[in-house]
């Protein structure tokens, strides 16, 4: 009886994957029957007009496929598409997911669609696992021949590797703080607001509160928050970021965070996803947010905002450089297409171009700052007096966990969000999540990236 | 003469007691009106106001949209700035032309299979015809998430990937399940006895099922065939996988639009809604009839 059960419960799931591959598959034997008999016709000359020019041009430039997750937002794309087109170039804007996966097809089936992609630096260690990028080793020689790319990031884009990179630096961006014209009247006795430290910015923020009618600071929850704790919160209140999440300094911190910012924190907070509309609109005075979600405040009205370095802790100013880097896929059709791409996006007077209209800081050397639009050269301050502190501690994005790049934010975010705003015990919050943590490490393999010190084997939560 | 005088009062009574219950119910009767009245309102108003406020942030000037608090009176002052601009941006105007003709084409083809299977899932007692039923709905069970990169990587290796036409087969077969139970139950819906009247009066099957059955369960294709319209227009994941320069306007827009300002969500949402509100006017008597028939 149980043997018939299971034989029959087998054939049953057999019967369920055909059935769900099978209709895929359909279509296509039916199709001819009726309406493709007067598609085909006009399917023919399309097929024909979109590949034909590719080919015929591949010596020259060609139609170079271009997928960028950076300048997805309609004004920035737009913006980003009028430089390109001044090289002859296109770009389509995508989201992290989808291009990674149309990659990975693209490794699996040896043809890849896409000629060019511009990405964060961390949605290359996935696409390195997978073998699915071409080494930009010589391109990037080939460039450094008449323009200085920044050293550091090239290092970066070799993940790890001897001399395979993955990826040529394209430009960079960060996270700052902005306040308005009005909100620094109520900064605390003494303090310098390029200066500032955690405590007095829980003191300002207590002060605006009370005395402006109610909460006026303000933090992307809904946004980039994660970059906030990985990147600001950890390194600057306990020196490192995976080491030493759980450790008595980092309980401190978040203690801090829960009883002396976050009551005097805009509750709307949880909504923000970009600082810049809640500081036009006056709900927000004094915010944390990456540049280029703060760039339309300071452009919109550079007489009433102040762009400022982050807050310093114990440890120093912990912040987190943004690198964006260009790589061709290991079986694009157009390598030689993508290859001009790269280089006309390297040129300094392109980079120029994209800091002045778009807020993205140059990675090449010898590109014109005298002439900058008044938000960016607010911004382009603020940007250097953080990295040029004297107490500077850059705190990279995660690296070498793969696909599972997303679940180390999570972590985070789960830390903060049930200890603030839930009003769960810290230790035991940072011991559980801590765990997941060296979880994840163990299961990437990942050794440690700053700023916690390198180590040989998975980084270990201490 | 008495019995004409009992006549004559009972019923005055009778009318007076009458009069009240009818008051006393014609009152509850309006009261419940009202109340039906007053549900159907706020329902209404729980579906117009997101639309209305959509509709009204969509066409004014950025500025008013960024304005905290927003104001209440809508459309002032009126622009067209952030829609011309949503416009306009790259495209917007290909991926329209894509989403229609991919929706077209997986409306046509997906109408065709299904018609046939749903009319002998109705109609015919054949072996397995539950198992049949239930496996079709299985291909609704696997995610496409799980399925793209297999199945991106068949589509490039069979030479069909980044077409529209491809993106369409696509579409068919995520909505064909929906479509052929739809179907099926629609002509589950007329009675098998209509046809056998047709035939005893000399139809051959196939003249039957054209001058009875097709006229009766026409509504209800058609319905079932602008769902498929709908649900195709709405997909986002399978296009955004298996399109690269050919992409449908919800795989253009909809990266774009996660992470654009507020004037721009507004203009994206009020510009893939109109559709959708186009489809549902011209429907809304046949969608009707297609839900009442499966409730049946």
């Amino acid at each position: 009886m149980s043997k018939t059960l299971k034989v029959l419960s087998l054939l049953m799931v057999a019967a369920m994957v055909f059935a769900a591959c099978a209709p895929a598959a359909a279509p296509a034997p039916v199709a001819p029957a009726a309406p493709v008999a007067t598609e085909a016709p006009a399917e023919a000359p399309e097929a024909a007009a979109t590949e034909a020019p590719a080919e015929e041009a591949a010596p020259a430039v060609g139609e170079v496929v271009f997928f960028s997750t950076q300048f997805v937002p309609v004004e920035e794309q737009e913006k980003f598409r009028a430089i390109l087109q001044q090289g002859g170039f296109d770009v389509t804007g995508t989201e992290e997911g989808p291009l990674l996966d149309v990659l990975l097809a693209g490794a699996q089936s040896g043809v890849s669609e896409i000629d060019v992609i511009g990405a964060l630096h961390g949605t290359f260690p996935p696409l390195q696992q997978a073998d699915a990028m071409m080494n930009m080793i010589d391109i990037a020689e080939d460039l450094m021949a008449d323009r200085e790319l920044t050293a550091a990031y090239l290092e970066t884009g070799l993940l790890g590797t001897e001399d395979f990179l993955y990826y040529v630096p394209w430009m960079q961006a960060t996270y700052i703080m902005a306040a308005t014209v009005d909100a620094l009247e109520y900064l605390p006795e003494g303090a310098d607001v390029n200066a500032l430290t955690w405590e007095q910015l829980g003191a300002w923020c207590q002060t605006l509160a009370e005395e402006t009618g109610g909460p006026k600071c303000g933090l992307p929850h809904a946004g980039l928050f994660h970059r906030f704790l990985q990147g600001y919160l950890w390194p600057s209140w306990t020196g490192g970021m995976v080491t030493t999440f759980k450790n008595d300094e980092a309980a401190a911190m978040l203690a801090w965070v829960r009883d002396s910012l976050w009551p005097y924190i805009n509750p709307q907070s949880i909504n923000y996803a970009f600082m810049q509309e809640p500081l036009l609109s006056g709900e927000v005075w004094v915010a944390f947010d990456h540049t280029a979600r703060l760039l339309d405040a300071f452009n919109s009205d550079p007489e009433k905002f102040v762009a400022f370095p982050a807050p310093s802790g114990p440890y120093g100013l912990g912040f987190m450089p943004v690198i964006v880097g260009l790589g061709i896929p290991a079986h694009a059709r157009n390598p030689a297409g993508g290859e001009a791409l790269i280089e006309f996006l390297t040129r300094p007077e392109v980079q120029g171009m994209i800091l002045k209209e778009l807020g993205f800081f140059p990675v090449v050397a010898g590109v014109d700052t005298t002439d900058l639009p008044a938000g960016v050269a607010i911004e382009a301050e603020a940007v250097a007096a953080q990295s040029n502190a004297p107490n500077a501690l850059p705190a990279l994005l995660p690296v070498g966990l793969g696909a599972r790049g997303g679940e180390i934010n999570q972590i985070f975010r789960n830390a903060f969000d049930r200890v603030v705003l839930n009003g769960e015990d810290i230790r035991t919050v940072l011991d559980e999540e801590g765990a997941n943590l060296q979880t994840l490490m163990n299961e990437t393999g990942a050794p440690c990236w700053a700023p916690d010190p390198p180590s040989d084997g998975p980084c270990q939560v201490q | 003469m008495s019995a004409t005088g009992n006549l004559a009062s009972a019923p005055v009574r009778a009318s007076d007691e009458m009069l009240r219950v009818r008051q006393r119910a014609l009152m509850r009767h309006r009261i419940n009106q009202g109340l039906v009245y007053l549900l159907a309102i706020a329902i209404s108003l729980w579906v117009l106001v997101p639309i209305w406020f959509i509709a009204s942030m969509a066409l004014t000037t950025p500025a008013t949209v960024r304005t905290f608090p927003k104001g209440v009176l809508p459309f002032i002052p009126f622009s067209f700035d952030t829609m011309q601009f949503f416009l306009n941006s790259q495209g917007i105007i290909p991926g329209l032309i894509n989403s229609i003709v991919v929706a077209i084409i997986t409306l046509v083809l997906s109408t065709i299979i299904a018609a046939p299977a749903g009319y002998a899932i109705s109609r015919y007692i054949f072996p397995g015809r539950d198992f049949y039923r239930l496996s079709i709905l299985a291909v609704r069970a696997f995610p496409v998430v799980i399925l793209a990169i297999p199945l991106a990587v068949v589509f490039i290796n069979v030479g069909i990937y980044d077409s529209v036409y491809s993106l369409a087969l696509m579409h068919t077969a995520l909505t064909l399940p929906t479509t052929v139970l739809v179907i099926g139950s629609v002509f589950a819906s007329i009675p098998y006895e209509l046809e056998e009247a047709a035939q005893v009066y000399g139809c051959t099957p196939l003249q039957a099922f054209r001058a009875v059955v097709l006229p009766l369960v026409a509504p209800g294709i058609a319905a079932s065939a602008i769902f498929t319209f709908v649900m195709s227009w709405n997909e986002v994941f399978a296009a955004s996988i298996l399109t690269v320069r050919n992409r449908t306007l919800p795989a253009q827009v909809l990266s774009t639009l996660n992470q654009s300002s507020e004037p721009y969500q507004f203009a994206g949402a009020f510009f893939m809604m109109i559709p959708a509100l186009i489809f549902i006017f011209i429907i809304r008597r046949y969608l009707f009839n297609m839900w009442g028939q499966i409730s049946k």
